[in-house]
């Protein structure tokens, strides 16, 4: 039957017209979606990416905290601490996938690099979860005192790093033998925590004391402390491989620029109300950050190095993702 | 317009976090605090909205259709204080500082160990898409809790000690219902949080859900002559069919000798375990005896907060002194009893003689 429909179809123009534009609309669709998280609401803003404007929004769970894709980037998995789910959404249509239930308190999530690990944090528990993410079958918990938050991987997915936010660590855990390897002292409030493109350094934004601590992690040696500026939060790679947007998450808040072959921090945007987490578009003319005290996603003009749009969204917004962006290691 | 004023309103909550709170934070190393100091910060805007509308809304009651009319409202004072000290922050501040800590490592402790505890939305998973449906669940189940948290601390005898702070004061207005010994709402605060923990209430509710709980018990404590009719005293809670709770004499029957209609927001729950009285009357409020001395319902906050603990010492430690003089009311001169004959009362709590 559809066989006939196609057969039918593609011998008039009218019909290769129709096709066209079915195709055209699918792939713009595929464009212009980003999704927002609205920690606070427990629902997902809907925003398209070439208007700035809202254009649906979706409940999804209580207290839902950080969001990421699936490797094949299919789905974006939203954690849900308070309700103890993930939710996968489509990130085209902005669509539930599934849920998948008593995955116990997640708060920040992360694939491995060869994807053979999906690890949880549990922020208000004092945790880390390590799962097998074909089924999500929990594998370890490994007691995290104190407030384990972000989380970076190596490349060759031997460890996987947290940040303390409380304790002012940064643990090792090997995903080998699910045990924890070292821990040692950072900066104070320490919260995102990425690898350095060449592996060699974990870069770790530190709240409590404005700046991104740079770790050689095989040596478990504090290289240099970068400032930022005040409350260093999260970091978010730019896509060339070697420089990484760092939000400082104070209520005036700024985003800054560092550069990883100089560890040094070459722009600052000013960026109001707690920007925390960020997306880069692939073409790299804009920066997308949630704005947690302002119920506002800003978008940042990378050209003219000006915010450019505030998009009202729900409260406390803490996540956003798009397709259409910037390599994201 | 109502994005112009949420726009506001997030604007004012910025400034105070960023002038206010952000500085003192990250100077003590506190920054995985800002989150919550900027819910806190909320919560101390949303009451004093909250506050405001009461005092506007419902003060104009109690001066044009007063129950009681008294020379001097200076026994109304403390309460204010109770109030404020309530709705903007600072008593909930104390309850979670002194909670949490308990709650998460119990919680750690039961998640470490793989058990999550059920919540309404893995029952009805429908629930999730429907916000809406959801709050008002929430809200049914919790005042429901309310209730059974409110009957208790008329039946024991030891939390009666401490509540009737609440009951003590003569001078029943909006201001009443803050009037708490602080062990009370600590109490209450455990209570509240072991249900909501059983019955995973949405951290996104909260703050309404206690707007819409204080905005009621704000309306029935007030002075003023106000009911729903019969049939909306049937839905909700009204002035006068809290008053008789407050009432200084209970109404006749063996079903009453702990009190009357402890709902707080949904009369059906005294309904339904046979605590509801529908008088007609307005009776005057107060004690006219109990564990509190008279003086002390009079008193100041420390003061009352100090009889409260000796009371309650009174009723674990057979050996202590009971305070100096037990309540023991004159008949209110304020407002003439009202001669219905179904508002036939008696004395207050069987356990005490006045």
């Amino acid at each position: 039957m559809i066989a006939l429909f196609f057969a039918h179809i593609v011998r008039r123009p009218a019909g290769w017209l129709l096709m066209i534009l079915l195709l055209c609309s699918t792939t713009a669709a595929h464009a212009l979606l980003a999704i927002a998280l609205n920690s606070a609401d427990g629902t997902i803003s809907l925003i398209d990416t070439e208007t700035y404007q809202v254009t649906g929004k979706a409940t999804v769970c209580k207290e839902p905290h950080h969001l990421m894709p699936t490797p094949d980037e299919k789905s974006v998995v939203i954690a849900c601490a308070a309700s103890n789910q993930l939710v996968f959404f489509d990130p085209t249509t902005g669509q539930e996938q599934k849920r998948i239930r008593n995955i116990s308190d997640p708060y920040q999530l992360g694939y491995s690099p060869n994807r053979k690990w999906f690890v949880a944090t549990s922020l208000r528990l004092d945790r880390v979860d390590l799962y097998d993410p074909t089924d999500f079958r929990l594998l370890a918990r490994l007691p995290a005192p104190k407030t384990p938050s972000h989380m970076a991987f190596d490349d060759g997915s031997q460890f996987v790093f947290v940040t303390l936010q409380d304790s002012n660590e940064v643990m090792a855990i090997s995903l080998g033998t699910q045990k924890i390897v070292w821990v040692m002292p950072v900066a104070a409030t320490p919260a995102g925590i990425v690898m350095s493109p060449d592996n060699r350094y974990l870069l770790v934004a530190c709240m409590g004391e404005g700046v991104v601590e740079v770790i050689d992690w095989r040596a478990q040696k504090s290289v240099r402390k970068v400032p930022t500026a005040t409350a260093a939060h999260n970091l978010q790679p730019k896509g060339d491989g070697r420089h990484f947007f760092v939000s400082n998450r104070s209520v005036d808040g700024s985003i800054s620029l560092l550069d990883t072959q100089t560890m040094t921090v070459v722009e600052k945007y000013d960026v109001p109300g707690g920007p925390d987490d960020m997306m880069v578009r692939a073409d790299g003319k804009e920066l997308w950050a949630t704005a947690r005290f302002a119920r506002k996603v800003q978008v940042i003009d990378l050209v003219s190095k000006k915010l450019k749009m505030s998009i009202p969204v729900g409260s406390s917004p803490h996540g956003v993702f798009f397709l259409n962006h910037a390599g994201l290691r | 317009m109502s994005n112009a004023l949420l726009e506001a309103f997030v604007a004012l909550q910025d400034w105070l976090l960023a002038h206010l709170l952000e500085p003192v934070l990250l100077t003590l190393g506190l920054g995985s605090y800002l989150e919550m100091a900027f819910d806190g910060v909320e919560f101390f805007l949303c009451g004093v909205l909250q506050i405001t509308a009461a005092y506007l809304l419902l003060r104009p009651l109690e001066a044009l259709r007063p129950i009681e009319v008294w020379p001097d409202r200076k026994a109304v004072r403390v309460d204010v204080l109770y109030s404020l000290l309530d709705r903007l922050g600072i008593i909930p501040l104390l309850v979670f500082a002194l909670l949490a800590p308990l709650f998460v490592s119990v919680d750690g402790w039961l998640r470490f160990h793989d058990i999550i505890p059920p919540q309404l939305e893995d029952l009805f998973p429908a629930l999730e898409a429907r916000p809406l449906l959801s709050f008002l669940i929430y809200l049914i189940l919790l005042d429901f809790a309310e209730y059974w948290r409110h009957r208790f601390s008329h039946t024991l005898r030891w939390w009666w000690a401490l509540h009737a702070i609440h009951h003590s004061q003569r001078q029943m207005t909006l201001w009443t219902d803050s009037r708490n010994h602080l062990l009370d709402d600590l109490i209450g605060g455990f209570w509240f949080a072991v249900i909501a923990l059983l019955i995973g209430v949405p951290p996104g509710h909260f703050i309404i859900l206690l707007i819409a709980v204080k905005t009621v018990e704000n309306l029935s404590h007030v002075n003023a002559r106000l009911s729903f009719g019969r049939l909306g005293e049937l839905l909700l809670v009204s002035p006068r069919y809290h008053r008789w709770h407050h009432a200084i004499e209970l109404p006749e029957g063996r079903q009453y000798r702990f009190g009357c209609n402890f709902a707080i927001l949904f009369p059906i729950w005294d309904q339904l375990f046979g605590t509801q009285y529908r008088g007609q009357a307005m009776p005057p409020s107060g004690l006219s005896h109990g564990p509190l001395a008279e003086s002390a319902a009079q008193s100041g906050f420390w003061r009352q907060q100090w009889e409260g603990l000796r009371a309650l010492l009174a009723t674990v430690l057979p050996a202590s002194s009971p305070p100096q003089t037990a309540l023991a009311h004159a008949p209110t001169t304020a407002v003439p009893l009202p001669s219905h004959a179904a508002d036939q009362q008696r004395a207050r709590h069987p356990s005490e003689t006045p």
